[in-house]
This record gives C-alpha cells, structure tokens and sequence, in this order.
C-alpha cells in the first residue's frame, strides 16, 4: 500500500503552456510577457496550435494552459480550445476576464473548457484598474461569476507588490464572495516589465510578513478557497526551484511558434527552435538553449559543490542573467551567491511612486 | 487592572475548553448517531493512551521528591495497579460496551489521521517545554471534574444501547479529576510569580484546549463524504493514473485507484477505509494507509469532501 502519489518529478513535458498572443487590453507594470513586444508577431494559426496540442500530449503532456497576453481577443479562441480537448489535454483558461462576455465563456464551456484562471490587481476597483492601466474591475467581478454559474473550477490570481500586499484580507474576502477554488496570491518576480518597474513595486520586509500571517489566519478559519502564497525569493536566503528545473516539466510555446523551457527565457541569448520549422519534440529535446541548462554539468561554484542543487537547480536562469549578465551564474537570490549583494541593493534602492506601464497593449 | 491569574486560567476554559466544540455540543445533546459515538470512543482511546506518557515525561522534569510522589498517582490511575482497574482499561471496557472489538481498539488502527496527530502534538508539547508549562497544560482537568458528570448523564440518557457498565471510566475520573486539578493548579500558582512566567503558563493551557479542539475536528474529519472533485480529469496510462486537475496533475498507482474507486460519494472516509481493508486480508496498516490516502487527496483538491450525514 506505499507509494500511492507520487510527485511529477518524471521528466517529462506535463504541463504546456500555450502563449495564444501578446496582445492585452491591460497594461499592468510586472506584465511577464518580453519587454520587446513589437518584435514577436502573432503567427501561430489555429490549426498549427492544433498540431502543437497533439505532439504535446504525444510527449506525454496532460494540461494545457490557455495564455497570452490575453487569450479571448483571439477570435478563433474556441477552435483552439476544441483542439487542445481533442489531444486529451486538460483546458485551463488564463484570462484578465476581458474582451470575452458569458456568451463567449459559454462558447468556450462548450468546446471543452474545463477550468479558468482570473486575473484581478487589487481586492477594490480604484487600486485595480490603477494597475491595470484602463477600467476594468467590475467586469472581472462579473466574469468570475459567470464562471462559477457555468459550474467551471475558478482561481483567482492576484499579483502581489508593495502597493496592494496590506489588502490581503480583502483578496481572500474577495476570492470567497466570488466562490473561488483557489486564490493565487503570486508575488511578483522580479523580471522583465516587473524588473523595469522593481522600484515602484517591490514590498517592505514587514509588509510580506503582516501578509504571511493573514494567510495562516485565513486558512484555519475556512477551507476555501485554496490559499496559494510562497514568501518571494528576494526574501528568503534560498533561490526558488524556477520551473521545477530548466526544461524538465514544462513547455512554453510563444504567440510566433518558438518553443521555450519558461515565458522568461525569450530574453536569454539562447537559440531556442519554432515549432513552424521543427516537429514538438524536436525543439524539446534537441534546441541548443533546451539543453543549455539541463542536467547539472553547466553549474559554476557554489552551485556545483551544493548539496542544495538537486531541489533548487541553482535557481532561476533568467534571473541570474538579468541581474548579473551571465544565465549559468547562482542565482543572485541565494544567500551563497558571491553576487548577493545586487538583491540587498534592491532592498536599499529608493522607492518610487510611479511606474512604466508594459507597451504596447 | 489585570486579574489575577487563576481567573485567567479559568477564563480560557471558559471559552475555549473542547465543551463548546460542535461535536461535543451535539454528542452531549445526544444528537451523534451510533457511529458517531463509536468513532468517538474509539479514536479518544488514542488520547488515553498519550496520558501516562506525558504524565511520564513530567516526572522526569522535577527534582523535588514531593512533587514526583503526587504526580506519579497519575500514570497508576491510568494504568492501573494490584488495587485498581486504570483508566485505559476502564476505557476499553466502554469500547465493549459500545459494541466495538477490544482489539481493534487497542490495535490503534482506525485512529484517524488528525486525531494522532493532536494527541501525538500533545506529548511532543510536554518534551519540549518546562516543567511549568507541562503543569499549566495539563489544567484543563479544572474543567474536567463536571463535564465528565454531564457526559456520564447524556450517555445515560441519550446512548442507553451503552451499558451502565460501560461508563466507570467516567464516574471514576468525576472523583480523579479535581484532585489532579487542585494538585496542578497550585503548583502553577505556586511557582509563576513573574509576568513572564504567567503568559506562559496562559499560553500552555491555551495550547492544550486547541490540542483538545484539534482532536475533535479530527473525529468529526473521520466521517466526512469523500467524492472526486467534479473537475478531476482522470487519465489511465502505464499501470498508474493521472488525475489532472486546474494547474496540477497527481500520479497515482493502482492501489490509491483502488482508494479513489471507494470514495462514492456516498461513505464516509472510514466506510471507505472499512471497504478497502475488506478487499485485503494483509496487515494492520490498511486503515492508517486510507486515511493517509484521502488526507492527502483533499490537500491537493483531488477529493473534496462534504459534511456527513
């Protein structure tokens, strides 16, 4: 009777995440998709999305989720999620809640649909739309009640900074008036838009702790929603296990075909191959940047000696090389990374009240 | 002005002693079914069997001979001597009375998964703390000498298919408890003088009520309905399946498929256990391996579980 669970560390492509476009109605400053919008253009069509789908699951992948940018100002959105069933995977949405209406989530719940991630930016309307760059809140609101009518799973996403971390309570209240299933409260990382924007997002130590400990209460008081809140890496001496391991479980496809280990490695000077030129597992197993950093060879000192490197892998790739300039380096975030002193810097940088919305939508 | 210390204590109890717990609330108004109240007995049996082994730990923290000699009373009360039947017999005695095997009982096999791991919290509390706060945890005997009267009466009256027999064990701590309560609390008392000494003495009993609180929610966990979470996808491949749900995916092998298939939507988590161990004829860990299973299960959303009936 052992060993009823196991955990998905079999290396294997399990989960794909489908980037459908960069496009988004929304702006907000931690935006995760690459700073250089303009030079990744939508290419992918439906039917190449449907083949994708099908060499994923042929790679043993069980979930897809549904990406962007925005996924629902792609007009052919419901084709693609008949696809994505059709290969056996498991269809979650990951929306902002808008363009779509309950007409086209009820289009979707039809084409196979099984669950969907919403975004909001703050636990009320004003701190939200802020954010978000344009008025968009009560929409959210009313977009997740559409989805639990439908009867379909909803997580809440929110991303957490210095601006909206004291209003936790009133993202859990939030989350529970809506009937979530489970609430993401997703610090931010600090890469890319978040990365430009650190300065005017980035919390105060005490503010994530006070945070931390409205989680606890929340979670003894009532069972739903699911609470999902890790203490960010910035904050911790231990790097996060980014991704479970570079190109071990997940798959990124972009809006223009090319197949990526995580959204964030697009900024790496890797080459990566575009799944118009190759077949799936192809670019999985045999594009140079797929296998830059598998396996353990790759590590530098101190990583290389650590005990620690076979639950953190040395970290995040992307961070180490935006915030030293070199992708094989510990991530800065470790306590035993010589470049540790770049994260107490941030700490140390002076706060600052605006931020650069991501452009273009 | 702040009270003084005994009234403290005495508050604590009041509002967070286990008497108020749903379950008690409604085992006392004889409102719990016959499983209920077998499942009840059977998993604070567990408890019982934590007490001479905290009681054993507190007598290794005190170098007065005195204190030694009074409290070694406790750990002969529970296991008895030449003289008397202790309590943990008297205890399985309810068991029999209440229609449940001995030794199912005393094999700890269904104890459910919470429950073992309050009363376990429990004992670990005594090791790692003083002898002061191992005291002060154990005052909540204070309320124990006439919750114990009530209880003896509600069975009486509300669970008459129980023998009278079957209720000694609580006649026979109305008289024990105050005793060991008086003893504990003025050795408190006695001994936390300062401010600091008090809030730890405080926060020990307080620990011990959430202890106490924890180990019913546990009972009451035991026959909560499992059902697959409506959004689960299940995927059979290579021997083992895949349950997939919104942004997570489980392996599991044939013998937590077996697990899952029991979980109907219509038993309770130990009908489930009950319904595998039924299909086995191996060893005494069927149970502990179920409620481990389905504990697990409803922490990453594959099962959800709803109130029973």
């Amino acid at each position: 009777m052992k060993e009823k669970v196991r955990p998905l560390v079999k290396e294997r492509v399990w989960n794909l995440v489908a980037e459908l476009t960069y496009r988004c109605p929304l702006r907000c400053p931690y935006c995760s998709n690459p700073t250089a919008l303009r030079d990744f253009p939508e290419l992918l069509t439906a039917a190449d999305w449907a083949r994708v789908f099908r060499e994923a699951a042929a790679l043993g992948a069980v979930h897809v989720g549904l990406t962007g940018g925005e996924p629902t100002t792609r007009r052919d959105l419901a084709e693609i999620v008949v696809s994505a069933a059709a290969a056996g995977l498991y269809t979650h949405l990951v929306t902002a809640g808008l363009p779509i209406d309950a007409a086209g989530l009820a289009e979707l719940a039809r084409a196979g649909l099984r669950s969907v991630q919403l975004s909001v930016q703050d636990a009320e309307a004003a701190g939200s739309d802020a954010i978000a760059g344009t008025a968009c809140f009560e929409r959210k609101l009313a977009f997740g009640r559409e989805v639990r009518a439908l009867g379909l799973p909803l997580t809440l996403n929110v991303v957490l900074h210095r601006r909206n971390l004291g209003r936790v309570r009133e993202l859990i209240e939030l989350a529970r008036a809506l009937d979530a299933d489970r609430l993401e409260l997703a610090n931010a990382q600090y890469q890319g838009w978040a990365l430009a924007n650190r300065a005017a997002l980035l919390p105060a130590r005490e503010q994530l702790e006070a945070a931390a400990r409205v989680v606890v209460e929340e979670r003894a008081r009532a069972a739903r929603p699911e609470l999902l809140f890790v203490l960010p890496d910035y904050f911790r001496d231990r790097p996060k296990p980014c991704m479970g391991g570079w190109a071990r479980t997940h798959l990124v496809v972009t809006p223009d075909g090319r197949a990526l280990p995580c959204h964030g490695a697009a900024e790496l000077p890797l080459a990566f191959w575009n799944v118009r030129e190759h077949a799936l597992a192809e670019c999985w197993r045999d594009a140079p940047g797929m296998n830059a950093f598998r396996g353990e060879a790759w590590m530098q000192e101190p990583c290389r000696s650590c005990p620690e490197r076979a639950r953190d892998f040395g970290g995040c790739r992307c961070q180490a090389f935006a915030l030293t300039g070199d992708a094989a380096a510990t991530d800065p975030a470790c306590a035993l990374s010589p470049r540790h002193a770049l994260v107490a810097a941030a700490h140390a940088e002076p706060k600052l009240e605006g931020w650069r919305y991501r452009a273009p939508a | 002005m702040i009270p003084p210390l005994e009234e403290r204590l005495r508050r604590i109890l009041d509002e967070r002693y286990h008497h108020r717990h749903p379950f008690n609330v409604r085992l006392h108004g004889g409102r719990c079914t016959q499983d209920e109240v077998r499942r009840w007995i059977r998993n604070r049996y567990y408890y019982q069997t934590r007490i001479p082994l905290k009681d054993g730990l507190i007598l290794t923290k005190s170098e007065d001979r005195e204190f030694r000699r009074g409290w070694i009373r406790r750990i002969h009360d529970h296991d008895g001597d030449e003289a008397r039947t202790g309590g943990l017999e008297l205890w399985l005695r309810l068991a029999e009375a209440a229609g449940l095997e001995r030794a199912e009982v005393a094999s700890l096999r269904n104890v459910l998964p919470g429950v073992r791991r309050a009363c376990d919290a429990y004992v670990e509390f005594v090791a790692s703390h003083d002898l002061l706060e191992s005291v002060a945890s154990s005052l909540t005997e204070l309320a124990a000498g006439p919750f114990l009267g009530e209880r003896a009466e509600a069975f009486r009256k509300h669970y008459g298919w129980i023998e009278e027999a079957g209720l000694a064990y609580f006649l026979s701590r109305t008289s024990q408890a105050p005793l060991d309560a008086a003893e504990g609390l003025a050795y408190v008392l006695a001994h936390a003088k300062t401010a600091e000494d008090q809030a730890r003495s405080e926060a020990a009993l307080l620990r011990k009520c959430e202890i106490l609180w924890a180990l019913l929610d546990g009972v009451e966990w035991g026959g909560r309905v499992p059902r697959l979470a409506p959004a689960a996808l299940l995927r059979e491949e290579d021997g083992e399946t895949v349950v997939v749900l919104p942004e997570r995916a489980v392996r599991i092998s044939a013998s937590g498929r077996e697990i899952l298939a029991a979980c109907d939507g219509a038993r309770s988590v130990e009908a489930v256990a009950g319904a595998v161990r039924a299909r086995h004829s191996e060893g005494a860990s069927v149970e502990r391996d179920v409620y481990e299973f389905v504990e697990r299960m409803e922490g990453l959303g594959v099962l959800q579980l709803r109130a029973g009936s």
